[in-house]
């Protein structure tokens, strides 16, 4: 039996959480919630916890010399870092708008990376 | 590295170092001032508070003394030197504050003793016009004695301007150059520096905290100084109207000044808590936070810690703590011919125009030949001032240099033609900006105008961003390149 | 440039300005003119790279560009003026405007009305009063974003952050995705200043210490920074003796509150709120200058950058129909904080219109209940310094208060 602690963020109540995870992997007991909404938000975030990552990239060819970019829909938590390392190797050319799609499918997740600002010369 | 030669080699350009080179320079002969920081006043010239003695503090000195003296041959000279300058000198006049019956005695005292020098104009005000006067001070005090002579001026701007001026008069000067060694010849001195050698035949040592240490590298430390370090709070501009006056209260414990004073630039500055501490630390203990807040309080009640928006430390150089007030330091070495030694102290900024010709007199002993420069240009123009110009300059000034017209530092109202103006003038830092310009120094301390002053620098010495620096030598603000920590990991 | 018969002048193009500027022009103004000193719209949503924004205004979860790309883009459509890298140096109380830029030079401007949107500025290290030395490496976090996010410069390798507010812990996540080792949020206060958001996603994520209770006591260091030792703080906020412990570093950020800026307000006349450190406005956003309004964080730090927008749709809504000379019902019945509220905006209402009051409180607790006079009351599951209120009220409801002035207060059970 495994303990996993997760703070629900679906209200400023920040309910500390825990869950009780068998050996298959399996939520067994969760306590601390207050709602059923926070249950259900700590659940989801154990199972399948997701972010969106926002980031700079570095250009070329502009007085700017980063540009924002995130990913358009969430990722895996645990691919955050190696995300990360990918964009490294990114290079923006002007002219670039709002939304446009800077690299597509990273990391084969089927989620692009996109602008959120423009790049001009 | 280039063999330099010179006659007189000034070391410090602090306020005394500058006014030296300044009075030299109206002498022909080379003249070469070397300063171990970026730029000019960054000893104990910056972290002064700024008040120039026109006669009413010298009520608390004993006239016998050096220094007294050195003060009272400035009187005459300080304003005319700012003008000539053109750097800010306000007479803004001293309260000193009267809380009782002792007090009072005490000051009936000095006032007399003063009138017998010749100083005049003082006047005791009864506790009504002294609400009048300044209505948000302290209810304590029950009068105040008037000094209308007391004046404020901006002990770095004051630097700078005499340096500039000896500049423009033939002086040489250099920052980021340090003494490491200084050896005599026959007639003359070899010094070394981390920039390379200096030949010279005469010394003056102006080096403020590290006065003695220059003059023992010649054995001639026949003095000894006693670091003594003060703490100085700036308040907000908002404050600025509600004093007047440089205030003075006289201190509850014994090392414990207790000034409040406007400056020339529209903040309230004050000062408090002298004591004896390690030379170069000029950390600020919360304990002396609290005393100074504390201190000044006593004048101001309604002040608040949310009031301050910098404060520091600064070191003066006292010689015979002991004693109390004591003697300042002018004087050609006993040891060692042609080696000056000039360190004062408090007030160091009131006694410089004196102390200047003084140096220039014991030089002249020492065997320095002093020919009129006939081309002396007494008159230096100060960089403009943006925020301070009437419109209808401002608007010349921006079609002749559009520049002036992008203001960088919001607070200050700075803009970016002063800022290359400055750089122009020998800022290579962050602190160089902030003290020839002001940008930095107002209610965000720099937190909106730092990215652009770093870009700004940056264009204009050719430099990377990453090299531009707060204070010169490795005090670097950026390290990294972005994604630069990142590539390592790859 | 035409730059006479400005109907609305707003000062300041961030999520407050160019909110107010687009609603003053559906509402009927002609000629709305923007001021703003940086060289584009948006103000400081340029270095907000991450995501948070419009989760309420557009029901989207934007960045700062993107969420400032949606108002700027109306701002073209709709043809309102902007004068960028223009820096407004003096208002006077009879709404005339000084200001200076490198092609026009000194600008003076009489518009109808004035719409202040200059947000807020950073506490700075200044002001805090930290003990220490003076080396470079220490900066204020939104200084420290602008270096990173726009310029292109990491200030360290190895961070300490002051203050768990929103930006702080915004930061240490941005840091840590740069490389940077986050060596710890140090915050004085027994909870965090921010969302329990960013706490989760900024701090929990990223395995970044928080260290509560906790203050820095020291800055070390000559030239650079080289570490800060940090102490338990006990619950009067003085540090604890023999709690010290120093943590190396080579910079150090300060997330320590912000501050409205309100220097132009001054100017003008205008009377702040020392609770808010903004203008005493009425539910109108009207300050006590005559068509004088303001809107977003110059009124009051928010916490979300959607209130910010629709708190100066207020104030552009209110300026426009002041240009138009329209009459605006004056009753002014005035709110006052009562137990465990820090400030309430506005400062005063009417009866006779729906509002929406915002407050704060100065201390945690949790199962309270939030009152409004005898009208209002709600009970709340936790109420916190860090997460604004937000209280809709109707007129059937303000007509049967009794009170004047109205307070609002916090009737609690538990202190956490």
């Amino acid at each position: 039996m495994v303990e996993e602690k997760i703070v629900c963020i679906g209200c400023p109540l920040g309910c500390r959480t825990t869950l009780r995870i068998d050996h298959h992997g399996d939520v067994v007991k969760i306590t601390g919630y207050k709602c059923k909404e926070g249950r259900q938000y700590v659940l989801e975030e154990y199972r399948n916890p997701v972010r969106i990552l926002t980031a700079t990239i570095r250009t070329e060819k502009s007085r700017r010399p980063l540009l924002p970019v995130r990913t358009n829909r969430p990722i895996l938590k645990s691919r955050l870092k190696e995300a990360t390392l990918i964009l490294v190797r990114l290079k923006a050319k002007p002219p670039v708008k709002v939304g446009q799609v800077i690299l597509p499918n990273l990391l084969k997740s089927g989620v692009d990376v996109i602008a959120t600002d423009d790049l001009f010369e | 590295m280039a063999q330099m030669e010179t006659e007189v080699l000034i070391i410090g350009g602090g306020v005394l170092g500058a006014a030296v080179a300044r009075e030299l320079s109206r002498y022909k002969g080379d003249v070469l001032l070397v300063e171990k920081e970026a730029d000019f006043g960054w000893g104990s010239t910056k972290t002064n508070m700024c008040i120039v003695c026109q006669g009413g503090d010298t009520l608390e000195f004993r006239p016998e003394y050096h220094r007294s003296k050195l003060v009272w041959d400035s009187i005459p000279l300080m304003e005319p030197l700012c003008q000539e300058l053109d750097v800010p000198f306000k007479k803004v006049g001293e309260l000193a504050l009267i809380r009782n019956n002792e007090e009072l005695s005490k000051f009936q005292k000095l006032k007399s003793r003063a009138e017998k020098l010749g100083l005049t104009g003082h006047q005791f005000i009864d506790q009504d016009s002294l609400r009048q006067m300044e209505p948000n001070i302290t209810r304590e005090a029950i009068g105040a004695l008037h000094d209308p002579h007391i004046a404020i001026v901006d002990p770095v701007r004051l630097t700078i301007g005499l340096i500039e001026n000896a500049s423009q008069n033939g002086v040489k000067v250099m920052t980021e150059t340090e003494i490491l060694r200084i050896s005599r010849e026959a007639n003359q001195f070899e010094v070394e520096t981390n920039r390379g050698p200096v030949k010279c035949r005469f010394i003056v040592n102006a080096a403020g905290t590290s006065v003695d240490k220059i003059a023992r590298l010649v054995n001639s430390d026949d003095f000894v100084l006693y670091p003594i370090r003060g703490y100085v709070g700036i308040l907000d501009k908002n404050l600025g109207g509600l004093i007047k006056h440089e205030i003075h209260m006289r201190p509850d414990a014994p090392g414990q000044m207790n000034i409040l004073t406007p400056s020339v630039h529209g903040n309230l500055f004050f000062g408090t808590t002298m004591q004896p501490a390690l030379r170069g630390d000029c950390s600020v203990t919360g304990r002396i936070a609290e005393i100074g807040l504390q201190n000044v309080r006593k004048i101001f009640p309604d002040l608040s810690e949310k009031d301050i928006i910098h404060s520091f430390a600064g070191f003066l150089m006292f010689r015979n703590w002991e004693v109390g007030w004591h003697e300042c330091v002018v004087q050609a070495s006993q040891k060692v011919p042609r080696f000056i030694s000039i360190c004062i102290g408090y007030p160091g900024v009131s006694a410089a125009p004196a102390a200047a010709r003084e140096v220039t007199e014991l030089l002249r002993r020492e065997g320095l030949r002093l020919e009129t420069n006939e081309r002396f240009i007494p008159i230096r123009k100060a960089p403009p001032v943006f925020n301070e110009l009437p419109e209808e300059q401002q608007k010349k000034l921006i079609a002749k240099d559009s520049r002036y017209g992008h203001v960088v530092c919001r607070c200050e109202t700075v803009s970016e033609g002063e800022i290359v103006e400055a750089i122009r003038h020998g800022a290579t830092t962050l602190d160089g900006i902030k003290f020839r310009t002001r940008a930095g120094m107002g209610r965000c301390q720099g937190g909106f105008c730092t990215p652009r002053v770093v870009k700004i620098l940056a264009r204009e010495l050719g430099l990377s961003e990453e090299k531009i620096t707060k204070k010169g030598r490795e005090s670097r603000l950026l390290l990294y390149k972005s994604k630069d920590l990142l590539e390592a990991q790859l | 440039m035409k730059l006479s018969d400005i109907d609305v002048a707003v000062i300041g193009s961030g999520p407050a300005g160019m909110a107010a500027s687009i609603r003053a022009k559906e509402e009927g103004a002609e000629h709305v003119l923007i001021l703003e000193r940086q060289e584009q719209l948006g103000g400081l949503l340029h270095q907000c790279v991450h995501n948070g924004f419009g989760l309420f205004y557009f029901e989207q979860d934007l960045t700062g560009p993107e969420y400032g790309h949606r108002f700027a883009e109306k701002v073209k459509d709709l043809g309102i003026q902007v004068l960028l890298e223009t820096m407004v140096t003096q208002i006077s109380p009879d709404r005339q405007i000084t200001a200076v830029n490198n092609h026009e030079g000194v600008l003076r401007l009489k518009p109808k009305s004035i719409v202040l949107a200059m947000g807020c500025r950073e506490r700075s290290r200044g002001q805090l009063n930290v003990p220490g030395t003076r080396p470079a490496g220490i900066f204020t976090a939104g200084t420290a974003q602008r270096f990173v996010n726009v310029e292109g410069w990491i200030p360290g390798r190895k961070v300490v952050i002051l203050g768990s507010g929103d930006i702080g812990m915004i930061m240490a996540r941005r840091l840590t995705l740069e490389g940077v080792e986050v060596k710890a949020v140090v915050e004085i206060l027994p909870y965090i200043g921010g969302l329990t958001r960013n706490e989760v996603q900024c701090l929990h994520d990223f395995h970044i210490p928080l260290l509560l209770e906790h203050t820095v006591t020291e800055i070390h260091g000559q030239q650079r920074l080289e570490a800060v030792t940090i102490a338990r703080v006990n619950k009067d906020k003085k540090p604890v003796n023999g709690t010290e412990r120093m943590i190396e570093c080579d910079t150090l950020l300060l997330s320590v509150g912000l501050i409205p800026e309100n220097e132009l307000s001054r100017m003008a006349g205008v009377a702040l709120d020392p609770l808010t450190g903004g203008p005493v406005v009425d539910q109108w956003r009207e300050t006590n200058v005559s068509g004088i309004f303001a809107g977003g964080n110059v009124v009051h730090v928010h916490d979300l950058v959607d209130e910010v927008s629709w708190e100066a749709e207020i104030a552009g809504a209110s300026a426009a129909r002041f240009a138009k000379k329209e009459e605006t019902e004056k009753e002014k019945k005035m709110l006052k904080p009562g137990r465990n509220i820090r400030y309430v905006v506005p400062q005063s209402i009417s009866a006779q219109h729906d509002v929406t009051l915002y407050a704060r409180v100065k201390d945690m607790e949790e199962n309270v209940t939030l009152k409004v006079g005898d009208i209002f009351s709600k009970s709340l599951r936790v109420v916190k310094p860090g997460e604004m209120l937000k209280i809709d009220l109707s007129p059937s409801q303000l007509q049967q208060l009794k009170d004047d002035p109205v307070e609002l207060s916090i009737e609690g059970s538990k202190r956490r």
